[in-house]
């Protein structure tokens, strides 16, 4: 293996590895649900918006979308910590690795983010305020739009990088490692599951029962709207199908075992129902848009669970033999660490007892040293110098050290040491002197 | 040493930290911790006097609160975490792993503040159908502003920790860890400190709210006066306790005797600070109080302001102490353990940092290696060009003569001594040369210096690479461990 092997926080983790990392899966399964709500909310407030310039009621429709978005955004920010926290803990050393490779770009995310946040206000907040401007209004959205999705590319690119330490040298800068094999396919697959997430979560959104009253269209038939998601939805789902194999077949071997295959085949097959279910929703005149939806939801929620565990499942296998390094090497290295603080210790009990010798010196390298230097002016004068000055005047050199003058124009002034007792100031000036 | 070094040299890490961590802290403190319990009176005084003004006034301020926290203010929470792991990513790997259930509990604590504002914002119109439903939000409220303390409260533990690990240097656990003795007085100074500062960020905004409205000006900013009064009274104790027991404490931690000396005039400062900041404040509050309608907008900006640089001060008090560890008496702000100083001093730096491109010191390559020491262990604080540059030091200490490596050399290996905010060199003889003979290069032309998100890492060697590097078998041979 050529990749680097770091040595590990030599601190215990703080819970068994297999909780941490169910609680990391979960978390991150609830942190990612949320950022597919924000993204696709804003994509389809977007497009929503974009068609309410020829049907206005679209308009409405846009407005309330983005009312979700603003809680959605929130839970996303805030469902993030807790996978990232796990992260930290479980990942360390790759984690900081890969992030500091793309250190610039991994940075941004936080004033990307803030900004998107910030126009999507703007976009909502300031609704009626754009009436005669929509181009404005359209182009915030537009750029809240773009913004959202830069984000999990950042995301993307550094979690795909941590899992592969051996890419770690070739990469210089973000866009080298977002260019590696994988990540702008799933990049893509990330993508079509927002569209599909999203669009679900709009279907169900649109049926409840306040929402007609809530949006008030003058025209459009709220089945219509559903109809509209339904369709993104079933579109998505195929998407996503076709670039999930695209991302297998792509996949770094690293990664791979049997076991990781086999859930994400019953990841796929798991949402074959759903789709014979949406198809016919779609498509046979007697069947309605909520029939079986319950059960289409369930088939896709144990499919991202199950997607999560796989996703786990490869990280795992692609870092087990970095990880299994890392511990050796960690163990090694806290091994020559205590060998030598032992050494350093009798060293030091060593050079007390050569102190008894030279009294002072010990006070003097504490106190002095730094800007003393025997032969070289540096901060302050050569010892030289001073032993010129002060020859056979130990007092003197005792007296200016308690409260030192300004007398070099082109020095800084010495701070006194009051705090110094007569015996060590005798001690260190004696030493100036005989040294 | 673990990590690929991330390097800014512009702005400087430090800054980088320091400017995302002031914004979040004067947010949290003056918006949040400070500013709902205010919110939250108003919209109970609005419910007692049925005087629609107060809800309508509580809900615009409110509004503001709401946009910026969960903006910029949350943002600049994770921000720290981004910006934390990728300057000291030692470090800040190190709390977490001691501090992950506190920081488990703050996320949790930290979800119910969000959700909590969501519902109390986005509720507040449709609350106000029915009187029942107004008082169960009202409760919503305050809820929000105690967990919103409690997200602070949880926080401070770990900052006390990194300035001061008292017993868990011996015992390694997270309460012991919680309860280190700077805890307390901190807790109470940043809560005294968050509420007036809130009060009186929420006192300027009612100020411009109802610059048409004289009379209710009057009756709300009495009542936020009032309130903020009596915070003020408890923040006068707290900075006696603060003051009385932490520099005390800390003093007997710090071994330096410049540093005491530093330290004395940075505390008089503090003093000052304190005390003008909190009689002005004191006064402007007495002042409104008494005649609420008399005192000008300005007053109360200035003591908004006076207020944030007391926070400002605070912190810097605080960074000072911590002093050049980044986590007391365990780490350095190199992020390096103070255990593992005798290894590097005895064997060289470059020999233990995974990413470094050079491992051994020659005659010919004291230039490069030298870059890669200083890499390793200036550059968590120092540029070469940009904020706190280490052109600007030298040129600071020694002009335009020439830069002699020998003096810059017997500077550095003494520098902890004189300057306490450094910790010791952690390299050896041959690293320390290096060191000196590539700083004295920069006098005339500084090289661009660029970190890992730039340059990338080498390709790894045998040390890198393998893992019995540093076995015991190896030790037996002082000079490196290479088989
Ligand atoms: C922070 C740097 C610093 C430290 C630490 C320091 N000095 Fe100095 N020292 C100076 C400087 C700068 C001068 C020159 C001051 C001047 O000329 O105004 C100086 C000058 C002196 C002189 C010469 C005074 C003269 O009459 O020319 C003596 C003697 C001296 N120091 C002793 C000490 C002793 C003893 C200690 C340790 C207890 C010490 N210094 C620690 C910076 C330092
Ligand atoms: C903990 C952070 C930190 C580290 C690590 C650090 N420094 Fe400093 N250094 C500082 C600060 C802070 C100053 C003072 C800046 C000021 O006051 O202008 C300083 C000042 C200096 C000065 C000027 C000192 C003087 O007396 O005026 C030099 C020279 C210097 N550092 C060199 C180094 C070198 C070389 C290294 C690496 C071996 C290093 N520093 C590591 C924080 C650090």
């Amino acid at each position: 293996m050529t990749a680097p092997i770091p040595r590990d926080i030599p601190l215990p983790l703080p819970a068994p590895e297999g909780l941490l990392e169910i609680l990391l899966i979960a978390a991150f399964l609830v942190h990612i649900l949320f950022v597919h709500l924000m993204i696709g909310g804003s994509m389809f407030s977007l497009v929503c918006q974009i068609r309410g310039l020829k049907i206005p009621d679209y308009e409405k429709l846009a407005y309330r979308i983005m009312q979700t978005v603003t809680v959605n955004k929130s839970l996303a920010v805030v469902m993030g910590v807790a996978p990232l926290l796990i992260i930290n803990t479980l990942y360390a050393p790759q984690f900081y690795a890969s992030s500091a490779l793309i250190g610039d770009m991994w940075m941004a995310v936080i004033p990307l983010v803030t900004l998107a946040f910030l126009l999507a206000y703007a976009h909502k907040f300031w609704w009626n305020h754009f009436l005669n401007i929509p181009e404005l209004h359209i182009g915030i959205a537009a750029l809240e739009t773009v913004l959202f999705l830069v984000i999990p590319l950042i995301f993307m690119t550094n979690v795909n990088l941590m899992l592969f330490p051996e890419y770690w040298p070739k990469v210089t800068g973000f866009f080298s490692a977002m260019l590696l094999p994988n990540v702008l396919l799933r990049y893509l697959h990330f993508v079509s599951a927002t569209v599909l997430f999203s669009s679900l979560f709009f279907v169900w959104w649109a049926g409840r029962k306040t929402f007609r009253i809530e949006v008030q269209f003058s025209e459009l038939r709220v089945i219509d709207v559903r109809r509209f998601f339904y369709a993104f939805a079933f579109g998505a789902t195929i998407f996503q199908i076709l670039t999930g194999l695209m991302v297998f077949v792509s996949l770094p071997a690293q990664g791979m075992s049997w076991g990781f295959t086999v859930l994400l085949m019953l990841g796929g097959l798991v949402v074959l129902p759903a789709i014979w279910w949406m198809w016919q929703n779609l498509t046979r005149p007697g069947h309605l848009l909520d029939d079986n939806f319950k059960q289409i939801l369930t088939c896709f929620a144990c499919a991202a669970i199950i997607m999560g565990i796989a996703r786990h499942d490869y990280r795992e296998n692609a870092l087990a033999d970095h990880k299994a390094a890392i511990a050796e090497k960690t163990i090694n290295y806290q091994a020559a660490v205590k060998e030598a603080g032992e050494q350093a210790q009798l060293a030091a009990i060593k050079a007390k007892e050569n102190d008894v010798a030279a009294p002072g010196a010990t006070a003097f390298n504490q106190n002095c040293a730094a800007c003393h230097h025997a032969t070289l002016p540096t901060v302050g004068p050569a010892l030289q110098e001073i032993k010129e000055a002060y020859a056979n005047n130990p007092d003197g050199i005792a007296a200016w050290t308690k409260a030192p003058g300004k007398k070099r124009p082109d020095s800084m002034k010495m701070p006194g040491f009051p705090q110094l007792s007569d015996d060590e100031l005798t001690a260190i000036s004696q030493y100036i002197l005989s040294h | 040493m673990d990590f690929p070094i991330f390097h800014i040299d512009f702005i400087g890490n430090r800054m980088l930290i320091a400017v995302d961590a002031i914004l979040h802290v004067i947010i949290n403190h003056a918006l949040a911790v400070g500013a709902l319990p205010v919110i939250a009176l108003l919209e109970l005084s609005g419910i007692r006097t049925k005087d629609p003004r107060w809800d309508r006034l509580a809900y615009r301020l409110l509004k503001i609160i709401f946009i910026i926290t969960t903006t910029v203010g949350a943002l600049t929470g994770v921000g720290i975490w981004f910006s934390a792991s990728l300057i000291n990513p030692a470090a800040i790997g190190s709390l977490i792993r001691v501090f992950f259930w506190g920081w488990f509990v703050e996320w949790i604590v930290f979800v119910s503040e969000v959700s909590l504002i969501m519902a109390y914002f986005l509720s507040w119109q449709s609350s106000a159908r029915t009187p029942e439903a107004k008082l169960k939000h009202l409760r919503l409220g305050i809820f929000l502003a105690a967990f919103s303390w409690i997200t602070m409260a949880i926080i401070v533990a770990i900052l006390g920790f990194m300035m001061d690990p008292g017993n868990w240097m011996s015992e390694r656990t997270l309460i012991s860890g919680v309860l280190n003795p700077m805890y307390f007085p901190q807790l109470a100074f940043r809560t005294t400190l968050a509420m007036v500062m809130g009060g009186m960020t929420m006192i300027c905004l009612t100020y411009l709210f109802t610059r048409n409205d004289l009379p209710f000006r009057t009756t709300v900013l009495r009542a936020i006066s009032s309130w903020s009064g009596i915070w003020m009274l408890a923040l006068i104790i707290a900075s006696v306790w603060y003051y009385r027991v932490i520099p005390q404490h800390m003093l007997a931690n710090i071994p330096v005797a410049v540093t005491t000396q530093e330290y004395v005039s940075w505390n008089s400062s503090l003093k000052w600070l304190l005390t003008i900041g909190l009689s002005f404040v004191g006064w402007v509050l007495w002042s409104s109080v008494r005649h609420p309608g008399q005192v000008h907008g300005a007053k109360y900006l200035a003591s908004v302001l006076l207020l944030f640089a007391m926070l400002g001060q605070f912190e810097r008090v605080r960074e000072f102490i911590r002093k050049p560890f980044i986590i007391g008496n365990y780490m350095y702000a190199n992020g390096i353990r103070v255990e593992d100083y005798p290894l590097l001093q005895r064997d060289g730096i470059l020999q233990h940092a995974t990413y470094a491109g050079i491992r051994e010191v020659t005659a010919d390559n004291k230039v490069a290696a030298g870059r890669e020491v200083f890499e390793q262990t200036c550059t968590r604080c120092h540029t070469v060009n940009g904020i706190n540059s280490i052109r600007g030091q030298l040129k600071t200490m020694y002009g335009d003569k020439p830069w002699q490596p020998e003096v810059i050399a017997a500077y550095i290996e003494n520098m902890h001594g004189a300057r306490y905010f450094m910790p010791p060199f952690p390299g050896n003889k041959a690293e320390l040369d290096a060191l000196s003979v590539y700083l004295a290069s920069q006098q005339k032309r500084a090289t661009a210096f660029n970190g890992a998100q730039t340059n990338g890492i080498p390709k790894p060697d045998k040390i890198s690479a393998s893992t019995v590097y540093g076995t015991l078998p190896n030790l037996a041979n002082p000079h490196g461990e290479q088989q």
